[in-house]
């Protein structure tokens, strides 16, 4: 009896040992959906297979609250090794002093020659120093339908603001639910409200959204109230009214059922839609421009990031490697939907020089017309910016603001945080 | 001796009150303090004391009236139709009738949904595009055009009170059911024997002998009600344009989207003090009446 529970207790013991060996890395993303996940699932588990004995943990919170959950397990140190760090939280998650400094190892990574121009100076936008290796380049684009186009007459996108309102404008008809414009109102629509509204200007700072180039508050010029008419018309004349309560989730659907066939989106967007819509029905196009000739596209980038307070730093390090490495790199993009960061990926891959990739190398090769411009990601009032600027929009597509009253609160909001 | 007594007591007392200070009185007292400082994402390393500026920032915003009447609103009338529904359901399941297990089963069901969950159905549920319910309703021809139950300012509120009801509803059932079940059977008897009907059974006997049960009900869910921002986060985040914030859902968005905890804490002390008062006052009240709590 003794001998037995002595050889039962040694069993546990041992077995307690070996779950105990088992290293396990806990790794958060912020763009969750439910092909990205697959996707990621997919590379994790190749990741375990060369590795036996780690297991990676992935944590995958709805996008809307992404940021804000990280935010709070960081700040509280609860246990994560992996952060998915983008480039609105590059800033604040750097500050709060929660992000290994990668340099150390970018130093010794052979495969850094081989990132695209500028992927790394981005990384290094705060203080200098990389908290994260890209994966994935993101700017968006006009995604038209062809299919619903073509059945009202227009061979091709449109190339201009104004001549997208009109298209959209005649494409609607409530009483066949057939809309135009794809409407973000929830979620953080910054950037679709600025797309629009920047686009009356021709001269933007290429490193503030806000500001012109003689450093004036865009929300107090005149090209303002232009641009932010013409974007209260297009929801107004071309878009369901249910759009204002529209996010990311909604604006797909909307565009892959068809009936808002217009819809600025990006390239993660080709990934949902390459399940859901034949190829043939849909193209994407360079943004239309405004009066200005120009459009303000933004820079966006996400990628990994290790927290500083991490067990297992080198081991984190090596997922990151792998994770960028080319024939890795090069699945994730194709099908998650994104621009690879491996100059290497493009020459092998020839879907990435397919026509889907035509509206964003138009967009890259003519700096004269697209300049990219950086958001103030670093000004601490950036996340209350992203709530009053949703609230505030909303109340002027409802009626309750006018357009001179809210650009008049927006360039307060902005001179208050220190802008100008 | 005494003392001894004394000790004895408070060791046996220890474990309880270790659980709830710790899980309860200390975040309580923290949330506290950081209302009165500058605790946010990008403060972290010079946080000091800064008095009242968190709450004169929550009273100064132009939105926080709106807000204020949205909570009244969502609470009044989710709890009046939650209290009453779930008393019409608790009088239907009263007799035993065959299935009553399986039926009381089903009927509790949405209360053992997470309400995060529930809001984020219910948002796909009533989207004015190509929601479900829109698209019913158009089929049995009751409507022309669709609704845009939450992206009409007018009609939002109405409609993520109308999942609350419908959340809330087991809750009531569940608690009325049990205290009917309470009722002796002898004083129904004795009525059918003076001759009282339904009605007068109703408001006579049945109303005032599970009253304590429907006073302690409707205080936790006036509570509750007024601490849930989850079916709203989930279906329209307190938009649009504020028409469904009310004051839980504006702390969540403060402490998330501006990632601003200290005024989000301020916002937490305004809730938990009209709570207070609201609690005092109603236990005051009741516990005046002829029967115990």
């Amino acid at each position: 009896m003794k001998l037995r529970f002595l050889v039962l207790s040694l069993l546990i013991f041992l077995f307690s040992f070996l779950i105990a060996e088992e290293i396990t890395l806990n790794m958060i993303q912020v763009f969750t959906s439910p092909l990205r996940t697959k996707v990621l699932e997919k590379i994790i588990s190749d990741f375990e297979k060369m590795h036996p004995g780690v297991k990676i943990n992935l944590i995958s919170p709805p996008y809307e609250t992404a940021y804000q959950k990280i935010y709070l397990m960081v700040s509280t140190n609860q246990p994560l090794d992996i952060v998915e760090v983008g480039d609105w939280s590059l800033s604040s998650l750097a500050s709060m002093g929660k992000l290994e400094n990668l340099e150390p190892y970018i130093a010794k990574w052979e495969d850094k020659k081989y990132l695209l121009p500028g992927v790394l100076d981005s990384a290094r936008i705060y203080k200098g120093t990389a908290y994260l290796i890209p994966n994935a380049v993101y700017v968006k684009a006009l995604f038209y339908r062809k299919d619903i186009l073509e059945k009202y007459g227009y061979k091709e996108p449109p190339k201009t603001v104004e001549e997208m309102y009109e298209m959209a404008k005649n494409i609607t008809d409530p009483s066949k639910n057939q809309y135009g414009f794809d409407f973000r109102g929830k979620g953080f629509p910054t950037a679709f409200i600025d797309l629009i509204m920047t686009s009356y200007f021709d001269d933007i700072d290429p490193s503030n959204m806000y500001l012109t180039k003689d450093g004036k508050l865009i929300f107090e010029d005149p090209r303002a109230k232009k641009g932010l008419e013409m974007y209260v018309k297009l929801y107004r004349d071309t878009a369901p009214r249910d759009s204002i309560n529209w996010g990311f989730d909604e604006q797909v659907n909307a565009f892959a059922s068809g009936i808002t066939p217009l819809l600025y989106q990006d390239p993660d967007t080709l990934g949902l839609l390459k399940d859901t819509l034949p190829k043939e029905k849909f193209g994407i196009a360079p943004l239309p421009v405004g009066p200005s000739g120009k459009a303000y596209p933004t820079f966006g980038f996400a990628g990994w990031g290790i927290t500083s307070y991490s067990k297992h730093k080198d081991l984190a390090w090596e997922f990151i490697k792998y994770f960028n490495s080319p024939e890795v790199n090069a699945y994730w993009c194709k099908e998650y939907g994104a621009l690879p960061v491996d100059k290497r990926v493009y020459d092998m891959d020839p879907y990435f020089n397919s026509e889907f990739f035509y509206g964003w190398k138009y967009m890259f090769n003519h700096p004269e017309i697209y300049q990219f411009t950086a958001y103030p990601l670093a000004n601490e009032k950036w996340g209350e910016w992203n709530n009053l600027h949703e609230k505030t929009m909303q109340k002027v597509l409802l009626g309750k603001m006018s357009i001179d009253e809210v650009l008049k609160k927006w360039a307060d909001f902005w001179k208050k945080a220190g802008l100008k | 001796m005494r003392l001894k007594r004394f000790l004895f007591i408070f060791s046996l007392m220890i474990p309880t009150l270790g659980l709830v200070g710790i899980l309860s009185f200390y975040p309580t007292l923290k949330g506290i303090i950081l209302s009165f400082q500058n605790y946010t994402v990008f403060t972290f390393n010079r946080i000091e004391f800064i008095g009242f500026d968190n709450y004169i920032e929550v009273f100064e915003d132009p939105v926080f009236p709106e807000i204020v009447k949205n909570t009244i609103f969502w609470i009044l009338f989710s709890v009046l139709f939650q209290f009453l529904l779930g008393f019409s359901l608790a009088l239907l399941m009263w007799k035993p009738f065959r299935g009553r297990g399986i039926y009381s089963g089903l009927v509790f069901y949405p209360w053992a949904l997470s309400g995060f969950a529930i809001g984020l159905v219910w948002s796909w549920l009533l989207n004015g595009q190509f929601g479900v319910v829109n698209d019913l309703l158009m089929k049995l021809h009751i409507i022309r055009n669709n609704i845009n139950f939450l992206s009409d300012p007018k009609k939002a509120l109405f409609s993520v009170i109308l999942v609350n009801v419908w959340y809330g509803i087991p809750f009531f059932a569940i608690m009325i059911l049990a205290a009917l079940q309470s009722i002796p059977r002898s004083l129904l008897e004795s009525a059918d024997i003076d001759g009282a009907n339904s009605i007068a059974k109703l408001f006579k006997i049945v109303i005032p002998y599970i009253k304590p049960t429907i006073v302690n009900t409707i205080l936790l869910r006036i509570i509750w009600v007024m601490n849930f921002p989850d079916i709203i986060y989930g279906m329209t985040r307190g938009g649009p344009a504020d028409s469904t914030n009310i004051l839980s859902v504006y702390m969540i968005n403060i402490a998330y989207y501006e990632s601003n905890f200290s005024k989000s804490s301020a916002v937490g002390v305004i809730i938990l003090s009209i709570l207070f008062i609201y609690t005092t006052f109603y236990l005051k009240i009741t516990s005046k009446g002829e029967f115990e709590i």
